[in-house]
């Protein structure tokens, strides 16, 4: 059985094609990073798969169910988990709080739910922020908080958008460490949208690339810098000289 | 059992807030033997109800952060079932509650599902229209009293099964109830499932719903207690004044005072409607009487809670509590 199959997805918004049939299929345990240049049509992509868009034709099956057209916290409960490209600064709640909502779908018992947060964030290193609310917090513990927040509904597919973006170099170091203990540790599938190249570069066992909504390119790494559609359409010849 | 321990658990409420509450309850138990005059009692009743109201507003107004402006009509739905139901049967004051409870819940669920299909102002604007719509309805329906409205028949001896006393103490006890017990559900209510979803709504709706939030289905449970909350209330209206009609208990004044009460003292806190009632409803009776003489000052008393409300929440959008939190924390 296919874990996580995409089959001729599109997506038009007002005459923009934003996915133009876009297929492909993921493995349980795989870190698969999808690459592309701004606009190509993957945080569209994610919005289909996860449900916050309806994809106007084409289908999205996951564990062999057909989940097209699900709603985000239906494709959640079936055990897909995502990020955001961009987290709303919130006021409201403490990073525990945030992170004690993420357990609260799986249990409804407060302490339970506390238990649980609490774990995540020492695995993630976040003990030390938990009373602290979210728009308080430099952006490298903003995006792990959210992070936190996902682990904690338990998906076994995480879906990351651009969860190193903004940060340094040793913050993304940090991260990459991360998602490898995550895939090993924990046995999360990961599906990542990445613009630091070196990052999604070792941090990936296969890439998909989108160039204007299409998938102009699909393999391992090594293959994907040497591929010329995808230094035309992105990568740029400097990039693929270097390698 | 959890259930209970949790509504009477104040335990992360800071010292102060849990002296305050001792010294607040031992003012309302001897409230009534201090000897003010009946017009106090009068304010003072008010003011427990119109807690009573803004707690209920504020699982689904502040927690879940929607612009709600129709809960008046389950003030009506609750009024209108106690009364019509003792008029017409004689059913009393303890079985017909907890009936317009029933039916507030029943009607709540079904304007709710297609109501929360709407977001922001436009729902804001839903809510304020379905009560219009009722009103309307009750005043041109005959049957139910129309714009004459209802009277109670009143009983010659203090009954209490049919909540009818002679004296406004056993009144104000007997709202004094239930404000507590609305005070301990939503003591309860802010520390549970619901209560941190809807936080998370709130917050950031797209976020919630990639948590596994039915982010729709956690507004129309919210709505739903926020209306059987103030349903009670309704009721209560009915035997306290004996008198009800279209515009007493349906008016979109009612629903707006309920709003502005709780976000004044702070939405999406434990105190802030009690807050927000204590300084609204002495001030609205105020200006109520002093403003009633004149016939074209009409609306005046909104428009002085309208700058009110905007004086407050341009300093600080969480209400009068929220100030209070944001000098303690800086305190800190
Ligand atoms: N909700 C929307 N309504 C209209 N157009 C949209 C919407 N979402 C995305 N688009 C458009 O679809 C195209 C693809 O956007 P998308 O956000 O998927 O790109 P992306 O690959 O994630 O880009 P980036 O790397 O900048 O995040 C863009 O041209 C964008 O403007
Ligand atoms: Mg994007």
């Amino acid at each position: 059985m296919i874990y996580l199959e995409v089959i001729n997805i599109v997506k038009e918004f007002g005459g923009l094609v934003a996915n133009n049939n876009v297929s492909f299929q993921i493995e349980q345990g795989e870190i698969i990073g999808l690459i592309g240049p701004n606009g190509a049509g993957k945080t569209t992509l994610f919005n289909c798969i996860v449900g916050f868009h309806k994809p106007d034709s084409g289908k999205v099956t996951f564990k062999g169910k057909d989940i097209t057209g699900f709603k985000p916290f239906e494709t959640n409960r079936e055990g897909i988990g995502r990020t955001f490209q961009i987290m709303k600064v919130t006021t409201g709640m403490t990073v525990l709080e945030n992170v004690m909502v993420g357990a609260f779908c799986r249990t409804d018992k407060r302490n339970i739910a506390r238990a649980e947060a609490s774990e995540i964030l020492s695995f993630l290193g976040l003990e030390g922020v938990k009373e602290y609310h979210i728009n308080e917090l430099p952006i490298a513990i903003q995006r792990k908080a959210g992070l936190a927040r996902a682990l904690a509904t338990k998906p076994e597919l995480l879906m990351l958008d651009e969860v190193a973006s903004g940060l340094n170099h040793k913050e993304t170091e940090e991260v990459v460490e991360l998602l490898r203990r995550l895939n090993t540790e924990k046995k999360i599938t990961l599906f990542l949208i990445e613009h630091i190249m070196e990052m999604v570069m070792s941090v990936s066992q296969r890439l998909i690339v989108l160039d204007g909504g299409e998938k102009i390119a699909e393999g391992l790494p090594g293959e994907i810098v040497k591929n010329e559609n995808v230094i035309k359409a992105y990568l740029g010849e400097k990039y693929a000289k270097s390698h | 059992m959890e259930t209970i321990k949790d509504a009477l658990d104040f335990r992360d409420f800071s010292k102060a807030e849990r002296i305050g509450l001792i010294l607040f309850t031992i003012f309302l138990l001897a409230f009534p033997w201090i000897g003010t005059g009946s017009f106090v009692k009068a304010v003072m009743i008010q003011f427990l109800l119109f807690s009573l109201f803004g707690m209920g507003w504020n699982t689904i107004g502040g927690y879940g952060g929607q612009v709600e402006l129709g809960k008046a009509q389950y003030v009506g739905i609750g009024a209108y079932t106690v009364s019509l139901m003792m008029v017409w049967w004689k059913i009393p004051f303890w079985v017909s509650m907890p009936i317009g409870v029933l039916i507030a819940i029943g009607y709540s669920f079904i304007i709710g599902y297609p109501l929360f299909r709407l977001k922001g102002h436009y729902f804001a604007i839903a809510t304020i229209c379905t009560s219009l719509v009722l009103q309307d309805i009750f005043i041109n329906w005959k049957l139910v009293g129309a714009a004459k409205g209802i009277e109670l028949p009143i009983h010659e001896h203090p009954d209490f099964l049919y909540m009818q006393f002679k004296s406004d103490t056993y009144y104000y006890y007997f709202i004094m109830v239930f404000f507590y017990v609305a005070l301990f559900y939503m003591n309860r209510f802010r520390k549970s499932k619901l209560g941190y979803q809807l936080r998370m709504i709130k917050d950031d709706e797209e976020a919630a719903e990639s948590l596994g939030i039915d982010a729709r289905w956690c507004k129309i449970k919210a709505y739903t207690i926020a209306s059987a909350f103030v349903a009670v209330g309704g009721g209560f209206m009915a035997v306290y004044n004996l008198y009800i009609d279209p515009y007493s208990v349906m008016d979109l004044d009612l629903s707006i005072k309920i709003a502005l009460m709780a976000m004044l003292g702070g939405a999406a806190s434990l105190w802030g409607p009690i807050i927000g009632a204590a300084f609204l409803v002495p001030l609205d009776r105020f200006l109520g009487s002093w403003l009633g003489g004149y016939k074209g000052l009409i609306g005046v008393d909104f428009m002085i809670y309208a700058m009110l409300i905007m004086a407050v929440s341009a300093y600080q959008p969480r209400g009068i509590w929220g100030i209070i939190e944001q000098f303690r924390r800086k305190g800190k």
